[in-house]
């Protein structure tokens, strides 16, 4: 798909929607029926992938074309890309690029004006597809957070599995407290939000979109309103997160972290996706001017 | 030469006393105010009953609106609803109630006033619980539609729990102005606290008892519901986290 991105052509697209309107049809049959610990990729039929003559179909988010518009600014100028299932992608570049709104487009937290987001062989954009559906399988992570200040934390993180996905509170409570282990804060499980640290409440927002059980994480800027001191400690939890193979979406201004974790990096400005290599590729050989910048003005 | 000034405190409070028994004693007139107060207490209840219904309805349909851009029709309708009821007096809108609706279908007058009272209150619950809908930050709403709750499931585990703890007092306070509003009941023949009082005044002609001990009586009941709220309110505050 990276290939074909640039020179589109009218058919194809057209050939690609018919097919995934049959791929949704039995995929949301599925999904209402299948809890998502039993979900794994058998709504991603071979027979797809082979008729589509290329690794098409194994993308877990497909973005063709995407555009937005707020009034007369042009936010997202036709943004593709493809992001494989257990890869790293890390969005950055300038502030104004569009970067957060292509996120916040990935579960339409903003609405496209127009484009394609295929997830998991579904068309986001569909009027027919139930949205809230798919949300469930792709979990985020916000700049402030956005912790519910009226629950304690053990709230915060069982709520959606209880009542989104029917699972019992006991066993919605165990898997939380495992979670809540491995991120070092078990023993808050009884408090507020507000008597956290932001290092902290961030770690309990990624439990809280782990329990879940997503199949991709977004995360929009997570250490950008964080005291110092406390990225560090964000980070190590994405860093592990990654290394057990979750596929991530991550807006960030923390280089390092894109350096390090990585399988792609994605360089956005004016809306559109200028330059997307290895983590080597664009920070020691960026090919655009704007490119050269950014990296200029934030690795100094 | 003021008459009061002319007698001694003795004279003054004989006087007194026997107009006392005269206005409140004499035919058990004292029950003018006890079951007006019962006529008031019940106009009042029912009324903010319906307040909290209709107004957390309206309050929803605008703020959905408001957020999402649907419901135009219904958004329409609530918003003549609120111009029209905050536009206009209540005893105009109690008036109109009994003689132009309800009293040609022969329903009675407590129910006539606390449809009158609790429209009128509703419209005022909802501009309060709007506000406190949007004074939630709008990440929240995020969060929520993000773990996959639909519009209305996120309105009701997220964003209602948080405005209702913001709203708590100025609610209170609205049903504290509504039990004094119901004061003009008496314009449809209701015999409330007030219109009791009234009664009395009539009966003995003296205005200076009943009328004070009616103030009297509504003081008393707001300043315990006043206390109630500042109560309930410090208790909501310790458990703020």
């Amino acid at each position: 798909m990276t290939t074909k991105k640039n020179g589109k052509k009218k058919p194809a697209v057209a050939e690609k929607k018919n097919e995934v309107t049959l791929e949704k049809k039995e995929a949301v049959e599925k999904e209402t029926v299948t809890p998502p610990s039993e979900r794994p990729e058998k709504l991603k039929p071979d027979i797809e992938i082979e008729a589509e003559g290329g690794t098409m179909n194994e993308s877990l988010i497909m973005v063709r074309n995407l555009e937005k518009h707020y009034g007369e600014l042009h936010a997202l100028d036709g943004v593709s890309l493809n992001i494989e299932k257990g890869e790293v992608v890390v969005i950055i570049g300038p502030s104004g690029s569009g970067k957060s709104t292509f996120l916040r487009s990935l579960n339409l937290l903003e609405m496209p004006t127009s484009g394609e987001i295929i997830f998991e062989g579904v068309n986001m954009l569909d009027k027919h597809v139930d949205i809230n559906v798919h949300r469930q399988k792709m979990g985020m992570v916000f700049q402030h957070f956005n912790l519910f200040p009226h629950m304690t934390i053990m709230k915060n993180i069982t709520i959606a599995p209880i009542k989104l996905l029917k699972m019992s509170k006991a066993e919605a409570e165990q898997k939380a407290t495992e979670l809540l282990k491995r991120v070092g804060l078990a023993d808050r499980a009884d408090s507020y939000p507000s008597q956290l640290s932001g290092g902290q409440k961030q770690r309990i927002a990624i439990v809280r979109a782990l329990c879940m059980q997503p199949d991709v994480m977004l995360f929009d800027e997570p250490t950008s309103a964080l005291d110092p001191e406390m990225v560090g400690e964000v980070l190590d939890v994405m860093k592990s997160l990654a290394k057990e193979g979750m596929t991530m979406a991550v807006v960030t201004h923390e280089m390092g972290f894109a350096k390090e974790v990585a399988d792609r990096v994605v360089f956005m400005a004016d809306g559109k996706i200028l330059e997307t290599g290895t983590p080597e590729e664009i920070f020691s050989d960026p090919k655009t001017d704007k490119a050269k910048q950014f990296l200029a003005s934030v690795l100094s | 030469m003021n008459i009061y000034a002319a007698r001694s405190f003795g004279e003054w409070f004989d006087d007194l006393q026997a107009r006392f028994i005269n206005d409140f004693i004499t035919d058990n007139r004292w029950k003018y105010l006890w079951n007006g107060l019962g006529v008031t207490l019940k106009i009042t209840a029912g009324a903010v009953i319906i307040g909290i219904i209709l107004g957390f309805l309206v309050a929803a349909i605008r703020a959905t609106h408001d957020k999402t851009g649907k419901l135009r029709f219904l958004n329409v309708l609530a918003n003549i609803y609120l111009t029209v009821i905050r536009g206009t007096p209540v005893v105009v809108q109690l008036l109109i109630t009994y003689f132009v609706i309800l009293a040609p279908l022969g329903v009675n007058e407590i129910v006539v006033a606390v449809c009158a009272f609790g429209i009128n209150s509703g419209a005022y619950v909802a501009e309060i619980v709007r506000a406190g809908i949007m004074s939630i930050d709008n990440g929240q709403f995020e969060a929520g539609r993000s773990l996959g709750f639909n519009y209305a499931q996120t309105m009701w585990y997220i964003i209602l729990p948080q405005a209702f703890k913001n709203i708590l007092p100025a609610l209170c306070n609205e049903f504290i102005v509504l039990l004094k509003e119901t004061s003009v009941s008496g314009y449809v023949a209701l015999q409330d606290l007030t219109k009791g009082g009234d009664i009395i005044r009539g009966r003995t002609f003296d205005a200076f008892l009943p009328l004070i001990a009616v103030a009297i009586i509504y003081l008393v009941i707001v300043v315990i519901l006043t206390k109630l709220v500042s109560i309930l309110e410090r208790r909501l505050r310790s458990s703020d986290h």
